[in-house]
């Protein structure tokens, strides 16, 4: 008998694996930078807001957010939030805050990078950038820090208007505004800080190649429209950090997703999905994905589910114009404001009040014509859980689209059950099923 | 209108909220809920509007809000979004929310969508108070200013808008004052009454707050059978608005003598100054001088050196006045489960009071009555270490 190879049960893009390696050499490379005495940050996730100032600054910047999935994945995460929990505080906080400030106290008693710690560790950076986006944690957790070490925190503003209030007269311009001032004031903080000057020339081409790097992988997603789609959530989530953390050199990026562009489109032409068995059901997962079981989505591929969008938070803005902007800072404002708001003037048309992580699935789910919406409420993560029961309800009542829901954590391994979550998967795909037909009989057109 | 006065008139309110405000509508008030501190009430009252605090409920269970938000946020806002969809809230004629923290600002779109009331506004405050963040605060307040007289269909003038600023001025001296009658020993007010008159204020218009007021203080300065000397005791934390907790506490064995929350001294110790334009005033009160950890604060702006003691300074130095001036004689730092904005201070606050050498005891509340029995015997242990 011969035996066979047992096929992938995804076919994963061959250009996402240079994509993926970006991101683990940012840890190489801060760690390296630390101990060559130059500056280093730790950084929330700020939609590009704050990190391509840095870059053109030429710090070094990790992200202890990704590090809290990255100790989650290789188990050192029970060890870091055990030693949060006892030093006071609250065990209902974020999962990757208590993953950092247990990570951080260990390397201060140390007075090194613990020494087994997964990717190199992050080494003391000179700089904590905060972020006033989306969560409380992103800009509280880095001010609690302070308890063990003596990094200046900022904290980067950006507006969360209402729907309606960001379309009333003046708001955009004042919300620009804001920002802008708010990076002024940031960008000489860091000359104080780092004794040494912004290079303009080089922020702006920065900017420029950002947008650009954005828009090339913008395109990629818009190609998974197709039917059956050519991309699957895994190969998203493993691309996705180098636009996220501006992990690499942004036009060294934009290539590799123009070649990733190239791969996907190819498979359009040529009707090939990224399942290897038919494309049953197609699916938008939302929220962080338990990172630590990502196997799972292979059994679910198995039975033909294809996860053909994710959370809107993690794609980059719609595209917007802003080569009339002269104003360098001004543009990063007009971009990142783009991200959270780019969706809000539909959200009015659509009387949706909450423009952002909750209006945008309604186009979302309609444009990628999703049969079944993944919901990952995460126990420790408010921010990403908020949400859910409202998209349940809209996508449900506005569009006859059902959602499954299955809690899990960032950083707890035991809140994630895939056998449970298999059993659940199972029976829902009856009830995707039977909302094809009532969504035939309202005039929907998938 | 009831008959009653001062502190009897202060708990008929306190037990039956909207019965005022219902009283009002009957004689075609307007009346608009407001959740937190931060939307600012001058801008409601100047317009002739009735400002009326939204609240939760500790002895309802909540059961409606369990299809809007998880069970993962905080216990308050769902509590109060429960009421909302029990149709306990339909008196109100609007609603002002704020950014208040995360949870706050979701649950203000969720009320929005699904409570849909004839006004909505969603302030966004800014999380820092940087000068670029209290200049756009004040854009913030013209487009809230904007909204309020749309609904109404009046022009609001300066003019008015100092008079308000004026009359809720005068509120806050009063409760300064009402505060000054816990500084002897025994204090002459308790902490379960003074919340008591928190929570009345925050339910009839200023200037009935204010008579309110006026009799509370001048009831509790005639007092013949005052408190008892017990250990003194400040909280600090999250919302309480209800007795229970303050009840708890002085039943084991203390007097709460003073409170930072912001149904008490955070709502109502600073003043608007009275500036030129009314809106610079009120845009500094309202984004700096409110001291919830919701607002990221430095020592020094811009420093590039991270100093953490002088850090707990700029954060927390008026707790160290308050602790002297009410002679505190020991702390309970309390916070809401799933409150990111006090759960990440509470380690700093501890480290602040040991530092000034005041015992401390964390309790994490879960806004349920039945939870609280338990916490007694926490209070306990700190009494007892106080000695």
């Amino acid at each position: 008998m011969v035996s066979e190879k047992k096929k992938r049960a995804i076919n994963r893009l061959q250009s996402m694996y240079p994509l993926r390696s970006l991101v683990d050499g940012m840890y190489e490379r801060a760690v390296e930078v630390s101990k060559a005495g130059e500056p280093t940050a730790w950084s929330m996730v700020n939609w590009w807001e704050g990190d391509i100032i840095l870059k053109a600054m030429d710090m070094a910047v990790v992200y202890p957010e990704d590090y809290g999935a990255v100790c989650a994945a290789f188990g050192a995460a029970p060890a870091y939030l055990e030693r949060c929990d006892s030093d006071g505080f609250p065990s209902h906080m974020c999962g990757y805050a208590r993953n950092c400030i247990g990570y951080t106290a260990t390397m201060m008693d140390l007075g090194k990078i613990p020494p087994e710690t997964p990717m190199g560790g992050m080494p003391k950076p000179t700089l904590l950038l905060s972020s006033g986006s989306l969560c409380d944690a992103r800009y509280k957790w880095f001010q609690a820090l302070g308890r063990y070490m003596d990094a200046p925190v900022w904290t980067l503003e950006i507006p969360h208007p209402g729907v309606k209030e960001s379309q009333m007269e003046g708001a955009y311009e004042h919300n620009i505004s804001f920002m802008v001032e708010e990076l002024k004031e940031f960008v000489a903080f860091l000359e104080r800080l780092l004794g040494r000057k912004m290079d303009w020339g080089k922020l702006d081409e920065l900017i420029n190649d950002t947008i650009e790097m954005n828009r090339v992988w913008h395109e990629v997603n818009e190609l998974r429209k197709a039917r059956p789609c050519p991309m699957h959530a895994r190969d998203f989530w493993s691309s996705m950090p180098a636009s996220l953390y501006l992990a690499a050199d942004p036009k060294k990026t934009k290539d590799l997703y123009q070649k990733m562009y190239d791969e996907v489109k190819d498979r359009v032409d040529n009707h090939l999905g990224a399942l290897p068995i038919e494309e049953r059901y197609r699916l938008a997962f939302i929220e962080l994905p338990p990172w630590h079981g990502l196997k799972f989505f292979d059994r679910l591929a198995e039975r033909g589910w294809n996860f053909v969008y994710e959370s809107w938070n993690y794609h980059p803005p719609k595209p917007i114009d802003l080569s009339k902007v002269s104003n360098p800072l001004e543009r990063i404002a007009r971009y990142t404001y783009q991200w959270l708001t780019g969706y809000f003037k539909d959200a009015l048309k659509a009387e949706e009040w909450w423009g952002y992580f909750a209006y945008p699935y309604l186009e979302l789910v309609r444009d990628y014509q999703c049969d079944g919406v993944f919901l990952h409420p995460l126990l420790t993560c408010r921010t990403a859980t908020n949400h859910l029961m409202l998209v349940q309800d809209r996508l449900m009542k506005k569009l006859n689209v059902p959602s499954l829901v299955i809690e899990g954590d960032i950083v707890d391994l035991k809140l994630f059950d895939p056998d449970d979550a298999m059993r659940k998967a199972e029976a829902f795909e009856e009830i995707m099923n039977h909302y094809r037909v009532v969504r035939k009989e309202k005039g929907l057109n998938w | 209108m009831s008959e009653s006065k001062g502190l009897t008139r202060a708990k008929e309110i306190y037990q039956d909220r909207p019965r005022r405000v219902k009283e009002l509508k009957a004689e075609g008030r307007k009346v608009i809920g407001y959740l937190c501190i931060y939307p600012v009430l001058e801008m409601i009252t100047a317009l002739d509007l009735v400002p009326y605090r939204i609240l939760g409920d500790i002895r309802e269970p909540i059961t409606k809000a369990d299809a809007c938000l998880p069970t993962v946020v905080c216990p308050f806002v769902r509590s109060c979004l429960d009421l909302g969809l029990k149709g306990k809230y339909d008196f109100l004629d609007g609603v002002a929310m704020a950014h208040v923290c995360d949870v706050g600002e979701k649950a203000a779109h969720i009320w929005h969508i699904y409570l849909n009331p004839p006004y909505f506004h969603f302030i966004d405050t800014p999380h820092t108070i940087h000068k670029a963040a209290q200049k756009q605060h004040k854009e913030l307040l013209k487009d809230f200013q904007r909204t309020l007289e749309s609904f109404v269909g009046k022009k609001l003038s300066p003019g008015r808008l100092k008079e308000a600023i004026e009359a809720h001025n005068q509120q806050r001296a009063l409760v300064r004052e009402l505060y000054e009658l816990r500084k002897p020993d025994p204090p002459l007010i308790s902490g379960t009454e003074t919340l008591q008159v928190m929570v009345a204020l925050m339910s009839i218009p200023v200037e009935e707050g204010n008579e309110l007021l006026r009799q509370v203080i001048s009831e509790v300065k005639q007092r013949k059978d005052g408190l008892q000397k017990k250990p003194r005791l400040l909280v600090w934390g999250s919302i309480i608005d209800d007795i229970a907790l303050i009840e708890l506490i002085e039943s084991a064995g203390a007097n709460v003598v003073m409170d930072d929350t912001c149904v008490g001294s955070r709502a109502y110790f600073p003043d608007v100054k009275l500036t030129d334009d009314p809106l610079d005033g009120l845009a500094y009160r309202y984004l700096v001088e409110l001291k919830c950890p919701r607002t990221f604060r430095e020592g020094v702006f811009g420093e590039t050196k991270k100093d953490y003691i002088k850090d707990l300074e700029s954060r927390f130095s008026y707790l160290k006045d308050y602790a002297r001036e009410w002679n505190a004689e020991g702390i309970i730092v309390q916070a809401m489960r799933y409150c990111d904005t006090h759960g990440y201070e509470v380690p700093g606050v501890k480290d602040y009071f040991n530092h000034l050498g005041l015992p401390n005891t964390y309790l994490e509340l879960d806004y349920t009555e039945a939870a609280l029995a338990p916490l007694r015997t926490r209070v306990q242990a700190l009494l007892e270490v106080m000695g």
